[in-house]
């Protein structure tokens, strides 16, 4: 894992991802079993297509109004006793959340996952602040020991093994607990972290939906670490996306059933809370303090700038469980907050083009996102859309125009692209064994990881026209 | 009012102006009406479970491998405590609860089991009552309020709940709207079975901070079911 901790280019990152012996492993444990277990889910559920075109309209209507949404959702957090902030930036949202923190004189705070978080830099501005933070999110407790980036939405630590975990625990746990088995694992980090929950001055979490007619908050988790960072602090702080929000619980209830069985495969998590405001009259527990801040970072300009789409994204992390690259080069590769399809749709935005212009060029178009994405947003016209922007822009390197300006005088010229299409599929015959490529001049960059599948003997046009002679 | 604020909705009402290219923005009505009509439409989108009536669909929901919980049935609330020292004996646990200070919970019988109102960090069991259930995900309704506090459901390895039958709702919305006009509580958790993980390796192991074992006892369920 360390050769993904320096600042390589996108290629070199992939290589180091493609050269790790143990990361195809882990990604296989945790991303086949997330698959198997959201298409059990979808068997059992015909009215998915029906349910996801409802999502995708109820996100598509908030989004339509979003200013009246977002003013509704301000007035009832208020009327609850919540105190709500904007931050157009990143930077400005982290300088919202240390201050807050300073003030209530905080030592130190809990955090329950939050991809906003990490994608605003808040671990760092907290660092920074000399403020210690405790993740609370078992996979963010694991890439916090280890001091590594998430590198999944859902399961941070999805690039560890159990073997590094273990090792991991024994390292920086107080009193490790045996770490045999995983469920000795959760059982060490239970025990580790039940002390900092109790003693954490501030407890900040993310939202999965902004309620508009209630002002609540609502966060789903499995573990119930939302819970207990969120109850047991004086200060309890949410920062969300302004894009986060639904009319009504109502509404929420059916996004709900698209985002944890696209997620995770489960029906509904265990543990769904609604949270409004600060402790009231005689509550026993709840946070004095409630803090909302709201954060913009680019979700006006994808408004603008014909990413609309993307801002229906639930983050169940679906797209890339299902993409072909994002299983070979897991998430780090990426060299973002985001990675996956959602990821190449999101980094170009929040980073810049010219530095992110390799990710929606990883992408082999094959549609799978798009098809299993709970909201229908159409990652791969998005990824193309940042591709024309790059050829328009001049982004592109001098041999990729190059490269592509001959395949297109070649492509229009049906006689000379049947003639090299004819040549091509015979000389890659020449290299193949059994069916199998292991090896081919100007191949390697495929061959080093992976045989090529030896190309039909003849192309589809010869092939056809075969066909149609003999009948 | 920060100057936030005022650039982000400047921003957006910009965007929106242009997409909307000329036309007019609805009123507040109009968003209402479009909002209700997406709500309507959830009714067919979902699952198929109900037919044989919210309580069997509840109950067979929240033993099912994905929720994971226990259940059994007693006929009043009266017959709670004896349910739960069953419990106890059957895990090997001390006969000591905290118990959630809820007057109907406080009004039954407790001998032979010592109840405090406290919940300690470390807490090995403890004792509930639920607001009501969600019959379609097997899920358990809490309010927040003095007779809820939110950590009872959260601090302990042991979490008994009882819940009345008669206030089963059969699908998320329907508990939605039957709380859509008034107060919304500090806290609303929706509990569906015992907390768990799958952040190592993908493997589903119970009990990562909140319960490992969430145990529900039905209370005054009809012999037969009621399609309502």
């Amino acid at each position: 894992m360390s050769a993904v901790k320096k600042p390589l280019g996108f290629n070199a990152r992939v290589q180091a991802a493609l050269a790790d012996p143990t990361l195809k492993i882990a990604i296989d444990r945790t991303i086949g079993n997330a698959r198997t277990k959201r298409a059990a889910a979808m068997a059992q559920w015909p009215q998915f297509p029906a349910a996801r075109e409802l999502g995708r309209d109820i996100k598509d209507h908030v989004i339509a109004h979003l200013d009246h949404y977002l003013v509704k959702f301000e007035r009832n957090a208020r009327r609850s006793g919540a105190a709500v902030h904007w931050a157009c930036s990143g930077a400005e949202a982290c300088e919202i959340v240390v201050d807050i923190c300073r003030k209530a004189g905080a030592r130190s705070v809990t955090r329950s996952k939050s991809m906003l978080g990490e994608e605003i830099g808040l671990p760092h501005a907290l660092q920074e602040a000399g403020i210690e933070r405790v993740e609370t999110d078992l996979a963010e407790h694991i890439i916090q020991l280890a001091g590594d980036p998430p590198s999944h939405i859902v399961w941070p630590a999805m690039h560890k093994t159990r073997e590094q975990v273990a090792e991991l625990f024994h390292r920086h746990h107080h009193t490790p607990l045996p770490l045999d088995t995983v469920e000795n694992m959760v059982a060490s980090a239970r025990r580790e972290l039940r002390s900092r929950f109790l003693a954490a001055d501030v407890g900040i979490s993310g939202a999965n939906f902004l309620i508009a007619d209630s002002g609540a908050v609502c966060t789903v988790t499995n573990e119930g670490n939302a819970e207990l960072t969120t109850t047991l602090p004086r200060v309890h702080i949410v920062t969300a996306g302004i894009e986060k929000l639904v009319p009504s619980t109502a509404h929420a209830m059916a996004m709900l059933r698209l985002l944890v069985r696209s997620a995770t495969g489960a029906e509904f998590t265990q543990y769904t809370t609604f949270h409004c405001g600060p402790k009231r009259s005689g509550d026993l527990d709840g946070p004095a303090e409630f803090h909302i801040v709201l954060v913009d970072g680019g979700r006006t300009r994808m408004l603008a700038e014909g990413l609309a789409d993307m801002l229906r994204c639930i983050r169940c992390g679906a797209c890339m469980n299902h993409c072909v690259v994002y299983r070979q080069i897991g998430g780090h590769a990426y060299g973002s907050t985001y990675p996956g399809p959602l990821g190449s749709v999101l980094t170009p935005l929040l980073q810049g083009l010219p530095q992110s212009a390799d990710l929606p060029r990883a992408c082999t178009l094959n549609g799978q996102c798009q098809e299993v994405c709970p909201v229908a947003i159409p990652l791969p016209t998005l990824l193309r859309g940042w591709r024309d922007r790059a050829w328009s822009t001049g982004i592109e390197s001098v041999t990729a125009r190059w490269a592509l300006g001959l395949w297109g005088f070649v492509a229009l010229r049906p006689a000379l692209y049947r003639l090299a299409s004819a040549w091509a599929v015979r000389v890659m015959s020449l290299f193949a064994r059994d069916g199998w490529i292991a090896r081919m001049p100007l191949a390697g960059g495929w061959t080093h990881y992976r045989d090529l599948p030896q190309p039909p003997k003849r192309t589809f046009m010869a092939q056809y026209r075969r066909r149609r002679a003999r009948s | 009012m920060s100057a936030a604020r005022g650039t982000i909705l400047t921003a957006i009402r910009a965007a929106l102006a242009h997409r909307r290219g000329g036309l007019a923005e609805p009123d507040e009505a109009g968003i209402a009406a479009e909002a209700e009509l997406l709500r309507a439409r959830v009714v067919s989108t979902r699952p198929d479970r109900l037919e044989d009536g919210a309580q069997s669909a509840f109950l067979r929901r929240l033993v099912s491998p994905g929720v994971g919980a226990t259940a059994e049935s007693v006929a009043q609330l009266a017959d709670f405590p004896a349910a739960v020292r069953r419990y106890l004996t059957a895990q090997g646990l001390r006969p000591s609860v905290a118990l959630q200070p809820h007057p109907e919970l406080r009004a039954l019988d407790w001998s032979g089991i010592e109840t405090h109102a406290q919940i300690s960090a470390d807490e090995p069991a403890a004792v509930g009552l639920a607001l009501g259930a969600i019959a379609e995900t097997g899920t358990l309704v809490f309010h927040s309020s003095p007779a809820s506090p939110t950590l009872f459901a959260f601090l302990p390895a042991h979490h008994i709940v009882a819940v009345e039958a008669a206030r089963i709702w059969r699908w998320l919305e329907d508990y939605a709207d039957a709380f859509a006009d008034g107060v919304q509580p500090r806290n609303v958790n929706l509990i569906t079975g015992a907390s768990g993980t799958t952040d190592i390796e993908g493997a589903l192991v119970r009990g990562a901070h909140g319960p490992g074992r969430l145990h529900v006892v039905l209370v005054g369920g009809a012999a037969r079911d009621s399609n309502h």
